[in-house]
């Protein structure tokens, strides 16, 4: 019968291409590479597709990762012999000693070494190098990471504007010059301990300018000419790039991986199936509801590394949190209000909201500055904030101090709210909104705080909005508790206290405005270290950004960094800010890897990797 | 085709061009109504780099001053513009990369769908209630009553992870296979039902009963009689199921990480990147009316009978 036939043969085409499949696909043995021959090739996923691999607009982790593969800067991040990780010279001869001017400025002069070319043969030059550092600080490019030459002296005239809202200086340019084909001059404003890690960062990368003059030279290998150890070697946008070793890089000796394939894929269970499969050796993102089942199932291969940020829930600092009756006003309001916050931060338990729902080997935060951000004698700057010897930061979150964190914070409560002693919960407390953006991560962490202050008879409610409309909320100040993190760009504390002057765009608490503009309560005084500033019940505007200038443009460094510890007990005070947790980086590699490192900005390194034997 | 037929598709050509412009209209407005921006980021930028950003894309004039020079782009020089998030990239060109994968995948479910479920339906009517017939209508039930992310995780869990004879990742010609397959499977069982039920209303019909009273063969009248004439409903369906197959599923590009339009699409509203949400709507949307003209057009041509008005 006919129909049996047609039948058959359709049968006989699905099992053909099952078989075909099946056979295309034979060489795959389980780690990442294809075969024995390959074992030169790694394969991993980061994220999806990039949204720029021009190191000048980049702002994203992933995007830095393949830059540092692809270029070469002066500095570069690496690994000493015993595994610490150092900023080591890489285009640049050596990584100099600045040179103090007489106005306070420092110049630095480096020497490019020898052999260094680009991709499509020509040389690099010192020029290149002034070339893509004055265009990634310009108004006209308006890259995200443009501020990251805000040290270097001429920045503040490149961005000057007038009255009018135009630049006053459209040809000003970085002090920033080429000697001569092989020697860079740039001044910066003032010493900083972080202008090394500056120089390793890839908005500090060269571009030639020829290339770069095609607007879209950075989506395509044919015009991505690049200087580093590896160069592209094809693009398949949205699903792999391709990056191939460069032979005639000056440390092309040291590079043991031929070719690393970065796949494309931003969903965490997809990235887990290509793990599991074999197929990608390492994976940066893990579902969260696995994280438990993963690092029992993996214990070589799931790993957890700090990272230098902190997840922590804000205060719109505006927010009326008083009772109805309080009678409180102005000032007086804003004390009462600062101490109930950090009363209500005490209430939680930081521990538990680590061990049972992030599950990613966090650490408990008690303070702003990230764990990892050093202070002027290279101890942990978390450890010397807040003024208690007994604990690093400003509160207590071990275990056995739960409970005294309690009590004192139901006593501070109970001075400003009605207490049911019956059924030990307070009567009124004013309704909360807790806003975060959709996951179920953040969701988790949320409904944990929901409960805790359930507890106590404090109602909180829980809104949820897409990334985009989130941001732009908690931007705006229309919340009245949101979920926050933030990451550093590089070892200073500075990047996570200058974000809290009055007109900085990330101020989601809005201190300085709003009616908190007005209060005049803070307190500054900088006579100790030489500086003219003495103010007592100033406003925010009065205080914390003038002491923020002055940090920007001390040249001390033991100063710099006592006032920055000002700077954040002043943030704490108000009790705005409620750390949660330290970040960690999660990532699953294969065991089978061997040389591989990450940088605490989270950048992976794969040029060094190998396979074990066997 | 006679000039009432002519008349008829150049009327629904009109009306397609004026459905897509207020498709164009809506999401224009609707879009910029949306809190948030394409520069907003978990770190924001300072006032002056955003505004320096928004006067280079023109996102600083007036609504209906970027709506006109939008639309006028688009009717003059077919240009999509930018990406405000791929930095570098044309709108156009993304559309077309991602467009290749789905389309190639789309149709590839599309006709397998298609030709295995015609021929399971028909096996089944023409051994209705037979044990052949009862195992392909619980395994289509199954089917069309899963969800593709469901299918999706399944097989991707059988083949690429316990079996590991397939990738999991749709970045090679083999990790094509399994996303193929998890698209196919709910249009084959659906059409597999369709020619089964509409198979079996033909052929209860008085032309073939007289068919088979003058005797003419069992293959004849199945493939010169009932055949066409039960793939009337199979069409209707067909049609816009192609359009929306070949437009990228979101959920089975995700699961397979393959490099189509659903994801594109998705992401595009997520970063706010306007062109790219416009460039992929007014396709999708396009592709959609067609798919629809065409489907009536076909029908004219399965039975002549239909006359289209």
């Amino acid at each position: 019968m006919k129909i049996k036939k047609i039948v058959a043969v359709v049968l006989a085409l699905v099992l053909a291409v099952g078989v075909l499949a099946a056979c295309g696909n034979k060489n795959n043995d389980g780690n990442g590479k294809s075969d024995a021959a390959d074992m030169k090739s790694i394969s991993v996923c980061l994220a999806s597709e990039p949204d720029t691999i021009d190191p000048a607009l980049n702002s994203a982790v992933d995007g830095a990762t393949l830059l540092a593969h692809l270029f070469s800067g002066l500095a570069k991040w690496s690994q000493d012999a015993d595994g610490n990780l150092i900023i080591v010279p890489d285009a640049a001869e050596e990584l100099v000693e600045g040179v103090e001017n007489e106005d306070g400025t420092v110049t630095y002069t480096y020497t490019l070494r020898d052999g260094l070319k680009w991709s499509d043969g020509k040389d690099v030059t010192a020029d290149d190098f002034v070339f893509a550092w004055n265009r990634a600080a310009s108004t006209e490019l308006a890259a995200d990471y443009g501020y990251m030459f805000e040290i270097v002296d001429g920045y503040e005239e490149i961005w000057e504007m007038d009255d009018d809202e135009n630049y006053v200086n459209p040809d000003a340019k970085l002090n920033a010059k080429a000697v001569d084909a092989k020697t860079i001059e740039v001044t910066i404003e003032n010493a900083v301990n972080y202008w090394n890690e500056l120089l390793a960062f890839p908005v500090y990368f060269p571009v030639r300018e020829d290339v770069v003059s095609n607007e879209a030279w950075a989506t395509d290998p044919a015009s991505y000419v690049c200087n580093g150890m590896y160069t592209m070697k094809s693009w398949d946008h949205n699903s792999v790039i391709t990056l191939e070793k460069n032979p005639d890089h000056p440390d092309a000796d040291e590079v043991t991986m031929d070719t690393i394939k970065f796949y494309l894929s931003d969903d965490a269970n997809n990235q887990l199936s290509n793990f599991k499969n074999g197929e990608w050796a390492l994976i940066d993102d893990v579902p969260t509801n696995e994280i438990a089942s993963l690092k029992s199932e993996y214990p070589d291969e799931f790993f957890n590394v700090g990272q230098i940020g902190t997840y922590y829930v804000c205060w719109n600092i505006n927010e009326e949190i008083l009772p109805a009756d309080s009678g409180l006003t102005g000032e007086a309001a804003e004390k009462a209000k600062a101490e109930i916050r950090n009363a209500v931060s005490l209430l939680l338990d930081r521990n538990y909201i680590i061990d049972a729902i992030a599950q990613g080997g966090q650490l408990p935060a008690s303070s702003f500055v990230a764990m990892g951000l050093t202070d002027a004698d290279n101890t942990e700057f978390y450890k010397n904030a807040g003024s208690s010897d007994e604990f690093d930061g400003y509160f207590d979150t071990s275990a056995d101090a739960l409970e005294s964190n309690f009590n004192s914070a139901m006593e501070t409560l109970k001075k400003y709210y009605d207490y049911d002693e019956a059924t030990k919960k307070f009567t009124n407390f004013p309704s909360l909104v807790y806003l975060y953006n959709t996951s179920e991560a953040h969701k988790a962490i949320g409904e944990y705080i929901q409960s805790a202050l359930a507890g106590v008879g404090i109602d909180m409610k829980m809104e949820n909005q897409e990334w985009n409309t989130f941001l732009n909320t908690r931007k705006k100040g229309d919340y009245s508790i949101a979920r926050n993190g933030w990451l550093a760009d590089y070892n200073d504390p500075i990047c996570f206290l200058d974000m809290w002057v009055t007109a900085s765009g990330n101020n989601d608490i809005q201190y300085g405005k709003g009616d908190h503009a007005n209060l005049k309560m803070y307190d500054l005084d900088l006579t100790p270290f030489g500086y003219d500033v003495k103010v007592e019940d100033g406003t925010w505007a009065e205080t914390y950004d003038v002491l923020i200038s002055t940090i920007k443009g001390c040249t001390d460094k033991d100063a710099r960094y006592k006032m920055m510890h000002i700077a954040e007990d002043m943030l704490m005070e108000t009790g705005c800010i409620t750390p949660i947790y330290y970040y960690t980086d999660l990532y699953m590699l294969d065991s089978s890897v061997e040389g591989f490192f990450s940088n605490p900005l989270g950048y992976k390194y794969f040029m060094y990797c190998t396979y074990k034997a066997g | 085709m006679n000039s009432k037929t002519m008349l008829y598709i150049g009327k629904r050509i009109l009306l397609a061009v004026f459905t897509v412009w207020v498709v164009i209209t809506v999401t224009f407005f609707v879009m910029h109504a949306v809190p948030g921006g394409p520069f907003v980021g978990e770190k924001a930028t300072t006032p002056a780099v955003q505004a320096a950003m928004e006067a280079k894309y023109g996102l600083d004039k007036p609504l209906m001053e970027q709506y006109g020079t939008y639309l006028k782009d688009i009717v003059t020089k077919f240009d999509f513009g930018p990406s405000l998030k791929q930095r570098g990239r044309q709108v156009i060109d993304i559309i077309s990369d991602g467009m290749k994968t789905s389309l190639k995948l789309g149709l590839i479910a599309a006709v397998l769908s298609a030709i295995v479920g015609i021929v399971l339906g028909a096996v089944a009517a023409l051994r209705r209630n037979k044990l052949i017939d009862r195992v392909i209508m619980v395994i289509t039930t199954a089917f069309v009553s899963m969800p593709s992310f469901i299918m999706g995780s399944l097989l991707l869990a059988l083949f690429a992870i316990k079996l590991k004879i397939l990738p999991a990742n749709g970045a090679t010609p083999a990790g094509l296979i399994l996303p193929i397959v998890t698209l196919a499977l709910y249009p084959m069982a659906y059409i597999t039902r369709l020619t089964r039920s509409s198979m079996l209303d033909v052929l209860g019909q008085d032309y073939i009963r007289t068919a088979r009273a003058k005797g003419v063969s069992g293959g004849k009248i199945i493939f010169g009689h009932a055949m066409k004439n039960s793939l009337i409903p199979v069409l209707t369906y067909f049609g816009p199921m192609l359009a929306y197959i070949v437009t990228g599923s979101l959920v089975v590009e995700q699961i397979f990480a393959v490099p189509g339009i659903g994801r594109q699409f998705v992401s595009s509203i997520t970063n706010r990147d306007y062109p790219m949400i416009m460039g992929t709507t007014i396709i999708l949307a396009a592709l959609i009316v067609i798919m629809n003209l065409v489907t009536d057009i076909l029908y004219k041509v399965v039975d002549p009978r239909i006359t289209l008005e």
